[in-house]
């Protein structure tokens, strides 16, 4: 291990460190916002949810590498090939959550909304997300650190990020690059998601502190880093 | 404490709890040195409030909760010694979520017991099908899956799956809690029903004193924590409840709930007047009654009127012609309780209680009067018979 | 052209058909390459789920695995190990392996340990030993969940070895990195499409294997949830 590669490679690492986040936050971001109105329709209109879960089930089963490349007729090898295609993943396992979340609010509570005299829009901003909040931020949560994880990914069709280090570790047989990339990767999905568990908590102040980790795993889509 | 020992049970006591403590590692006391005698063949009823250890005591019978000290004792044997899977075999265990496997058909859930045991499918599920019937279910129902049935049925699957191997001893842990009152006493029903043909020792915990009371042939009545507070017949809690507690527990009319405990059968009647339908008003008024029992042409009781009703109709009208002014409802002399007599007088515009026999044919009627003297031997009675059991059992414990 | 151009015509050429390399070999090679890390995940993690749902204890290990365990870049493990013992058939395994197991792992456990709680407690009250409550009420009634950690686990080894190509390994991946590094997009796209093609196929295995393993009395009771 030769510590002294890294300061004097800081600017790259930090260069590809910075790419590799706004690669796998921009379409976590970007998943969240179309999971919202997407989640919100199928936890109102049941009939809508099956389908779209089957279509979920299906292109969370296709290989990341395989929509990198799928895209790269129409976008190039470019960010955007990249975005896309994290965008899509992150869909997945975002819409699901949305629709848990807002399942789980008890219906007591939207009744005694509705009762009070709250119109369905400002029922549905003031109390129903609110109250899905921890489940939509935990889907989040495993959006964002899978982004992360799969950007590095995107090397293989030479969109810069943290899996340069591994590339250009293995060829020229230098483990540290190696480590160093493996290690930057993991801290920067950690941190986001540390992150993400404070906004939580910052947005639920009526929640109990600890983590709810249990509410990820029960979602119906099969959660898993995608390669 | 009070504790009455009872008379009869079929031949001393089936399970024994000898200074059982239940303590956590944070030093609260779910049970305190409980001390507790269940007869055999006999209903014994937990009750008490939330956290007072009637739940953590049932289950520590068949060892889903161990004891800190204190041994329970199953027919004379530690229940400590063994294997407690066996030991759980030979006891029926019934719980408010049913805890019915979803997997399973109705007749597999009910066969679970028996299989276990080694005994072959089919017998177990013809078995478990008469087992159906006996609580009251369909038999169609076998084939089923739980979640198709309601929650009363299940329920009834349950107390069918811990009959099925005939256990000795059932455990029932809030059974009846989770259903809508009309079912529940429906069930609580057919618990009795089922008892006067079994004969089993139960032990069942709830947090309603009215169930216990109905449901139970002994009531053991426990304070917050662990400790008891009365253990005896319903009625004695109901009639000389130890302190306060015991009192403000079991409610504020169990004056005249304890009357439900006394048979009517010693109840004075007076056996008129009452008029058949071809009375005449005139004959009907003629013994300045302030009210008169009109029967119909089957001897069954139409209702009473008024004498100031009857006094604006013409004398020779007959009483057929004439509508009943109020009602209320009958008690049969034979099997109705002493408070179903005093219902009946309460409800009665005329103050007095209509006895019918087994078809429902008027055999007289009760005043207040005589209710008074009959509930008060009723309590003579009882209050004496209570005491000699006490001198029999060696005096008040200690 | 669209990728389904590129990638259609490349596989109907019937050169890729024929020879060392051939599309059915690779195939073959790469569900190898997929079903054995699978199954050893299986071995390990389907036990361990149980034991642990069970028992509840260790469950804490469960969860930090799980989000631990998503974080992890699969090229970077890959290639580390290739730098560090060069390429031998521990270099794929035991990377597939190691994260094939917590997909399997968590939906064990949580499958297990998800088990209606009145149930766990009659299963103990009608005197079912320990190995009789996990074998006839535990598992069975966790099989749906169980199916879906297996099938997850499987569609992510699939994928997952497509990348190991880069490191040396054979099957469909082998055209990705191939065509990738000579600049052809046809073996890429159509080898792509066709390991899409392969996981959608265990998708639908899955699907059909729930079908006819899930007894009927869960499946009803999913569909009144």
């Amino acid at each position: 291990m030769m510590w002294s590669w890294i300061p004097s490679n800081g600017a790259m690492i930090w260069q590809l460190t910075r790419e590799n986040a706004y690669l796998g936050v921009i379409p976590a971001l970007i998943g969240l916002v179309i999971s919202l109105p997407l989640g919100i329709i199928a936890a109102r209109w049941r009939w809508f949810y099956p389908p779209v879960l089957t279509v979920i089930n299906v292109i969370y089963a296709v290989p990341s590498l395989a929509l990198f490349i799928a895209l790269i007729p129409a976008f190039g090898l470019t960010d955007t090939t990249v975005i896309i295609a994290l965008t899509t993943f992150s869909l997945c396992v975002i819409v699901p959550n949305v629709v848990a979340g807002l399942r789980a609010v008890p219906a007591p509570v939207r009744q005694a909304a509705t009762a009070m005299g709250y119109g369905p829009l400002r029922r549905l901003i003031t109390i129903e997300l609110p109250l899905a909040a921890p489940v939509i931020i935990a889907g989040l949560r495993v959006g964002v650190v899978s982004s992360i994880s799969m950007a590095s990914l995107g090397q293989l069709i030479g969109v810069s990020s943290l899996g340069y280090l591994f590339i250009d570790g293995l060829q020229r047989s230098f483990p540290t690059e190696i480590y160093v990339g493996l290690v930057l990767v993991i801290a920067l999905a950690l941190i986001c998601d540390l992150i993400l568990v404070l906004v939580r908590r910052a947005l639920t102040p009526w929640q109990p502190g600890r983590d709810r980790r249990r509410v990820v795993a029960k979602v119906p889509v099969p959660v898993a880093v995608r390669p | 404490m009070v504790h009455d020992t009872l008379l009869g049970g079929l031949g001393g006591n089936l399970i024994t709890f000898e200074r059982v403590t239940k303590e956590y590692p944070d030093g609260t006391k779910a049970v305190d040195a409980l001390d507790l005698e269940v007869p055999a063949g006999k209903t014994m009823v937990l009750v008490g409030p939330s956290g007072c250890g009637k739940t953590t005591s049932l289950r520590m019978v068949n060892r889903l909760v161990e004891p800190t000290s204190g041994r329970i004792l199953l027919d004379g044997k530690d229940v400590r010694e063994g294997n407690p899977a066996h030991l759980r075999r030979g006891i029926g265990y019934v719980i408010q979520q049913t805890g019915l496997f979803p997997h399973r058909t109705i007749e597999d859930n009910i066969a679970t017991v028996p299989v276990l045991n080694g005994q072959p499918r089919a017998r177990a599920r013809a078995r478990a099908r008469e087992l159906l019937t006996l609580v009251g279910l369909e038999p169609s129902l076998a084939r089923r899956y739980p979640h198709q049935l309601s929650g009363g049925q299940q329920q009834r699957v349950g107390v069918a799956r811990a009959l099925a191997a005939d256990p000795p001893v059932l455990l029932m842990d809030e059974p009846f809690s989770a259903v809508d009152p009309i079912v529940r006493a429906s069930l609580q029903d057919q618990l009795i029903a089922l008892q006067t043909e079994l004969h089993k020792t139960i032990v069942l915990v709830t947090h309603d004193i009215e169930e216990a009371i109905k449901v139970g042939d002994i009531v053991a009545l426990f304070r917050p924590h662990g400790v008891l507070a009365q253990v005896g017949a319903p009625e004695r809690l109901l009639g000389e409840p130890a302190d306060d507690y015991v009192a403000d527990f079991v409610g504020f009319d169990r004056g005249i709930r304890r009357l439900s405990f006394f048979p009517a059968e010693n109840l004075a009647l007076t056996s008129g007047p009452f008029f058949g339908g071809d009375a005449t008003v005139a004959q009907a008024t003629a013994g300045g009654q302030p009210w008169v029992l009109m029967t119909g042409s089957d001897g069954k009781a139409r209702g009473w009127v008024s004498a100031a009703t009857l006094g604006a109709l013409p004398g020779d009208t007959p009483l057929a012609q004439v509508p009943a002014d109020g009602f209320g409802h009958t008690f049969t002399a034979g099997t109705d309780t002493l408070r179903a007599a005093l219902d009946a007088a309460v409800l009665s515009p005329a103050g007095e209680a209509i006895a019918v026999d087994g078809d429902g044919r008027v055999l007289g009627v009760a005043t207040f009067d005589q209710l008074r003297t009959a509930i008060q031997a009723a309590d003579a009675a009882d209050t004496a018979s209570a005491a000699r059991a006490r001198a029999g059992a060696g005096g008040p414990p200690a | 052209m669209s990728f389904f151009s590129y990638a259609w015509d490349w596989i109907t050429s019937s050169a890729n058909w024929h020879g060392s390399g051939s599309i059915p070999q690779q195939l073959v090679a790469h569900l190898g390459y997929s079903g054995l890390p699978l199954l050893i995940a299986a071995l390990i993690g389907i036990p361990a789920g149980i034991a642990i749902g069970h028992t509840g204890r260790g469950a804490v290990v469960v969860v930090n695995v799980a989000n631990a365990w998503r974080s992890i870049p699969t090229l970077g493990f890959l290639i580390l190990l290739a730098t560090l013992i060069g390429f031998s058939f521990i270099t794929w395994l035991l990377p597939l392996v190691v994260l094939a197991v917590p997909p399997i792992l968590v939906n064990v456990y949580e499958g297990v340990a998800g088990v209606d709680p009145g149930v766990k407690d009659a299963a103990k009250g009608v005197g079912m030993t320990g190995w009789q409550q996990v074998t006839r009420v535990e598992v069975p009634i966790a099989l749906p969940l169980i199916l879906v950690g297996l099938r997850t686990s499987a569609i992510f080894v699939v994928a997952t070895a497509t990348i190991a190509a880069y490191i040396g390994l054979g099957g469909l991946g082998r055209y990705i990195i191939d065509g990738l590094a000579s600049d052809q997009y046809g073996p890429v796209a159509g080898g792509a499409l066709l390991v899409v093609l392969l996981a959608v196929l265990v998708l639908a295995f899955f699907a059909l294997l729930s079908r006819l393993v899930v007894p009927a009395g869960l499946r009803g009771q999913r569909k009144a949830e």
